[in-house]
């Protein structure tokens, strides 16, 4: 019997064959991502009596969830972050402040810091697995990261995969976001449970690095640990370009074993919209057309990169925001926002007056224009929950950025088609 | 504490239970942080799955259970939730399913969480159970029922009785370990 990517990428990591369900002891020689203001790990580690990091070089702050906000105590966490940083030996170049910030696994993709066949930490957040994209086993380390920052080391529950095979070809005005939720709504909150989404089918091969890193972004509302997508030659030109490190890609065998194969044909899929509160309960946008908006959000880790910009501006050349609506673009990182001006975004998206912050996860966690009591939001960002954005008492849709651009334009939920 | 043998009452959650909303608000964090209230478990224990029963924390008792469904702990890796569940009292998190963030924090944090696929369905509220994690049993002495579930090993087990990651670590540097 075959083994699956992750198996192989596991048993590489723990010097053994492992399978499903073996408790194995990781490390990773690849850089390491945290959020710049490093109080908690901070803590943790000075808790347990731990004052040395087990290699500072690897240490990568990157300030993706204030940015230049004032809020979540962020002036305070940079203070500590930076002294934090110093003291633990961290060198000054692996300091991604205000200025060089940017979402951290965004950062961490435009840097592809992860790598194929490598198991891959960062401290911050579910959406680690966006570096799945590379082939990389991508997790968060959590609550356990000041642990692994003392020891170099975490354990792991080997996990199944399940298999999804996306054929046909994407419709026009449907992207890897539409996908992604799509998928979602098919499978359910609990359909990759505790497992690895491996991504594969003809769609796949064809998405774009940036779709593919949507795609693997939402693998926790899945109730999956994380998603990786068997690296193929786009991913090797990928990571070429960013990163002369040494790797060596792993793939899939084709008799592996997986808890699950799921098969979707996707040409006949539209633009999909998640009302609020619950996060699985997808639906095409028409059943929501028409739905009254304030807010609009294009941004967050799961639509905030190059692809989502030039598509936010094909939508808004030459038009206006409707009047009523405040539309946040928040491009990924600093490296996407100099590509928008670059390419002549910016100019559109302030033609169109729109709102463009600096480069963070900002609007996606109320960590700027957080939304007020009343507000209903269409977002691309990642969650849906009441009080996620702002105040518990806003409304949240989620959509692709398209969906977003075109709701924004009319003032109420619109399928994005008809401008594209 | 012994946690290889636990016995306490089960407190039974239909559905699925977001770790940033059913299990405990996320936006709590902030509201205590900008009313300057310490974020210790027993605080965020106080607010335990009120937005699902508003009562809970009032009627659960130190020791027992919360029986949960299919992909326990859904969502963002947010850790809060698990303190929430620890603070409120809570033993150990029986569920149909789990996820992996959900349940490395929880156990981290010292919170047991057992997966007993059809563990909802044969659990009426107020059931007396019992959980053996090193025998990998969990027994319903009100209905009479067994379900087995793989064993802890014995270094969560180790990590589990320390009262969580961080006092286990404390333990090995003191030891010389690092």
């Amino acid at each position: 019997m075959g083994k699956t990517v992750t198996e192989k990428i596991l048993s590489r990591a723990a010097g053994k064959e492992v399978s499903p369900g073996d408790y194995i002891e990781v490390s990773s020689r690849l850089p390491i991502t945290l959020s710049a203001g490093m109080g908690r790990g901070a803590a943790q580690m000075e808790g347990a009596g731990a004052t040395r990091l087990f290699n500072p070089q690897l240490i990568h702050m990157v300030d993706g969830h204030t940015g230049s906000t004032a809020s979540h105590n962020a002036g305070e966490s940079r203070t500590t972050g930076r002294a934090w940083a110093k003291k633990m030996g961290v060198p000054i170049e692996n300091i991604y402040e205000l200025g060089r910030q940017g979402i951290e696994h965004v950062v961490a993709g435009d840097h592809a810091w992860a790598l194929p066949g490598e198991v891959f930490f960062q401290v911050i957040n579910g959406h680690t697995t966006t570096l799945g994209a590379l082939g990389a086993f991508a997790i968060t380390l959590s609550y356990g990261s000041g642990a692994y920052m003392a020891t170099g080391k975490t354990w792991i529950r080997v996990p199944e995969s399940v298999k999804v095979v996306l054929t046909g070809a994407l419709p026009k005005g449907v992207i890897g976001r539409d996908i992604a939720e799509y998928v979602l709504g098919q499978i359910g909150p609990a359909g990759a449970a505790g497992q690895v989404m491996e991504w594969t089918g003809p769609v796949v091969d064809a998405l774009s690095m940036d779709g593919r890193f949507t795609l693997c972004c939402n693998a926790l509302f899945y109730g999956a640990w994380t998603g990786i997508i068997n690296p193929d030659q786009k991913t090797m030109d990928y990571v070429r370009a960013r990163n002369s490190g040494p790797f060596e890609p792993l793939t899939s065998d084709p008799d592996a074993e997986y808890a699950r194969v799921y098969e979707f044909h996707v040409s006949h899929v539209v633009p999909q919209v998640v009302p609020p509160p619950e996060r699985y309960h997808v639906f095409p946008v028409s059943q929501y057309e028409g739905t009254a908006v304030n807010r609009a959000f294009v941004g967050s880790c799961e639509n905030s990169r190059i692809e989502d910009m030039r598509l936010a501006a094909t939508l808004l050349k030459g038009r206006r925001v409707h009047p009523d609506v405040i539309l946040n673009i928040t491009p990924g990182s600093v490296s996407v926002l100099k590509q928008c001006i670059k390419e002549g975004l910016m100019e559109t998206f302030v033609e169109a007056e729109a709102l463009v912050a600096s480069p963070n996860c900002g609007m996606c966690w109320g960590a700027n224009t957080p939304l007020a009591a009343g507000d209903v939001c269409i977002s691309s960002g990642t969650c849906n929950y009441p009080g996620r954005m702002g105040s518990k008492d806003a409304a949240i849709y989620l959509g692709s950025p398209a969906t977003v651009v075109a709701s924004a334009l009319e003032g109420k939920i619109t399928d994005p088609r008809k401008y594209l | 504490m012994a946690v290889a043998e636990m016995r306490g009452r089960g407190w039974t959650f239909e559905g699925i239970l977001d770790v940033d909303w059913h299990i405990c608000s996320f936006e709590l964090l902030r509201r205590l942080r900008e009313q300057g209230i310490p974020i210790t478990d027993e605080e965020l224990g106080k607010y335990c799955m009120t937005n699902v029963d508003p009562d809970f924390p009032k009627k659960v008792q130190k020791g027992d259970f919360i029986v949960a469904g299919e992909n326990m702990g859904y969502g963002h890796d947010h850790d809060h939730a698990c303190r929430s569940i620890k603070g409120a009292g809570v033993a150990a998190v029986l569920c149909d399913s789990t996820n992996a963030n959900f349940l490395r924090n929880s156990i981290e944090h010292g919170l047991p969480i057992v997966e007993c696929p059809g563990i909802l369905e044969a659990t009426k509220p107020g059931d007396t159970l019992r959980v053996d994690l090193a025998a990998g049993v969990v027994a319903n002495l009100t209905q009479e029922k067994v379900f087995h579930f793989r064993p802890y090993p014995p270094f969560l087990l180790e990590m589990i009785e320390a009262g969580g990651l961080y006092p286990h670590l404390k333990k090995e540097i003191a030891a010389g370990k690092y």
